[in-house]
């Protein structure tokens, strides 16, 4: 499973992107991130349209790749799941991860 | 593999039961001393947001100043207030007050750097325009720092500022609340969202963007003493990290502030992006766009010369709080703006004015 996260608008307009690969975690870690994609319900609960943007905070769009179809969701800060916030801040906490900007 | 289309909620009853989130949860579940902070919380947040929400739709329907309504209590002295959001979220915002106005200095710095900035900005707008807070009637400034965990941003969200800490990844570990450029382009989103009410999407978009750095630079300007020509027009300088560049934006020469900065400081180069949530498109290019009438305030300021606030920033003050609506496009921002330069000073300053969009592709 490999997961690609992308954070754009903010303050500074930059887009970032993070992802993570199962192939790169050790085992109990890559167990912990399948239940972290899981209790995230990215699939299930998809971000309601933001009528009234909060100037300057962060649009996120989630890819998670495994082998069943894509799921691709975008969410506003406003809108964020706390489900999804948690698996966000997991994948952040994790070494494995790669990091790289978008020009 | 098979792409999934982009869906969006539906209402389905699977939305339902996503996690409550964590102030409701600890209101209900948690310990007695956890319920009671819960509710505390919960309670200074649900005041806030509704009370400013009807702030802001009465005050863009009926253009009043608040202190002109009947029934609304005008508070003569600044109410500042910051709060600690401890790492975690939109969920558990404003946090845990940590310092009220008048109290003295905490040990967190992030605190005091909200506190101080927020209070820079307000004397900004009650000595140059004669603005007493974001209402023009006292309304409390509110400050969240340490949002979330590591988090690279700042916003406004239609009621307070929030802070990040900053990854070091982006920006520099506590680099937002130690400048005040940031903070008071935060704030004047609060004065936007009251007034013109600029919809934050594509070309009214791109303005709401660029009168926050307007009002950003000029809060820094007047507090280092720095007239148009010594400033150095830079939005959010030095708290990026040294590699990605100097700072967030460059006013006058937009597009070079940081490696990959997209911003045009011409028409002829306008991104038309769409506004799609798409975190590339940054909500129809608000941070991109906001160069072209960034540069010309800019330009404008620079030829009027002296200090930027007191012309060219009263006339872009007067544009966004007197003649500006929620769907304004560039054009008529910069009509607004000649126009303004020339009541509120001479064909001079009109000239100047009109000069600068027109150096910018927006006029002719």
């Amino acid at each position: 499973m490999r997961i690609t996260i992308l954070r754009g608008g903010g303050l500074p307009g930059i887009v970032a992107r993070t992802e993570l690969d199962t192939a790169a975690l050790p085992k109990t870690a890559a167990k912990a991130f399948a239940s972290e994609v899981a209790r995230a319900n990215l699939g299930e609960c998809p971000a309601p349209p933001t009528a009234n943007p909060w100037p300057d905070a962060q649009l996120y769009e989630l890819r998670v790749e495994e082998s069943g179809p894509v799921i691709n969701v975008r969410y506003t800060e406003q809108s964020l799941p706390e489900s999804v916030r948690l698996l966000v801040a997991w994948v952040d906490g994790r070494p494995e991860k790669v990091e790289s900007i978008e020009t | 593999m098979e792409e999934a289309t982009m869906k969006h909620n539906n209402g389905s009853i699977l939305c339902s039961i996503a996690p409550p989130d964590l102030l409701g949860r600890l209101a209900v579940e948690g310990t007695p001393k956890q319920r009671e902070a819960a509710v505390r919380a919960l309670a200074t947040s649900a005041a806030i947001r509704s009370q400013r929400a009807v702030m802001g739709r009465i005050n863009r329907q009926l253009r009043l100043n608040i202190g002109q309504m009947i029934g609304f209590a005008v508070t003569p002295e600044r109410r500042l207030t910051v709060y600690d959001n401890q790492h975690q979220g939109r969920t558990f915002l404003p946090g845990v007050q940590m310092r009220g106005w008048e109290e003295p200095p905490v040990k967190d710095e992030a605190v005091n750097q909200a506190y101080d900035g927020s209070n820079a900005t307000y004397e900004f707008y009650r000595d140059i325009f004669d603005r007493n807070s974001l209402d023009g009637a006292g309304l409390e400034l509110i400050s969240s720092v340490h949002y979330g965990v590591a988090f690279d941003n700042a916003f406004w969200d239609g009621a307070q500022m929030v802070y990040g800490d900053g990854s070091g990844r982006i920006f520099q570990i506590g680099g937002l609340t130690r400048s005040l450029d940031v903070i008071a382009h935060e704030l004047t989103h609060g004065i936007t969202e009251l007034t013109a009410g600029l919809i934050y999407s594509k070309q009214p978009g791109a303005l709401n963007e660029s009168f926050s750095d307007v009002f950003g630079s000029l809060v820094k300007q007047y507090s280092l003493g720095q007239s148009a020509a010594d400033a150095d027009w830079l939005i959010g300088g030095g708290i990026l990290l040294p590699a990605l560049g100097t700072a967030l934006r460059s006013m006058l020469h937009p597009g070079t502030a940081y490696s990959g900065d997209r911003q045009p400081g011409h028409m002829d180069n306008y991104v038309d992006l769409p506004d799609d949530n798409d975190p590339r498109n940054d909500n129809g290019g608000v941070h991109i766009n906001s160069g072209i009438p960034n540069r010309a305030f800019a330009l404008a300021a620079l030829a009027l010369g002296g200090n930027a606030w007191d012309k060219a920033g009263r006339i872009w003050y007067q544009a966004l709080t007197t003649r500006l609506r929620p769907n304004s496009q560039f054009k008529e921002a910069a009509q607004a703006t000649v126009d303004l330069a020339g009541t509120l000073f001479s064909s001079s300053e009109r000239d100047a004015v009109h000069g600068a969009w027109k150096e910018v592709g927006v006029l002719s």
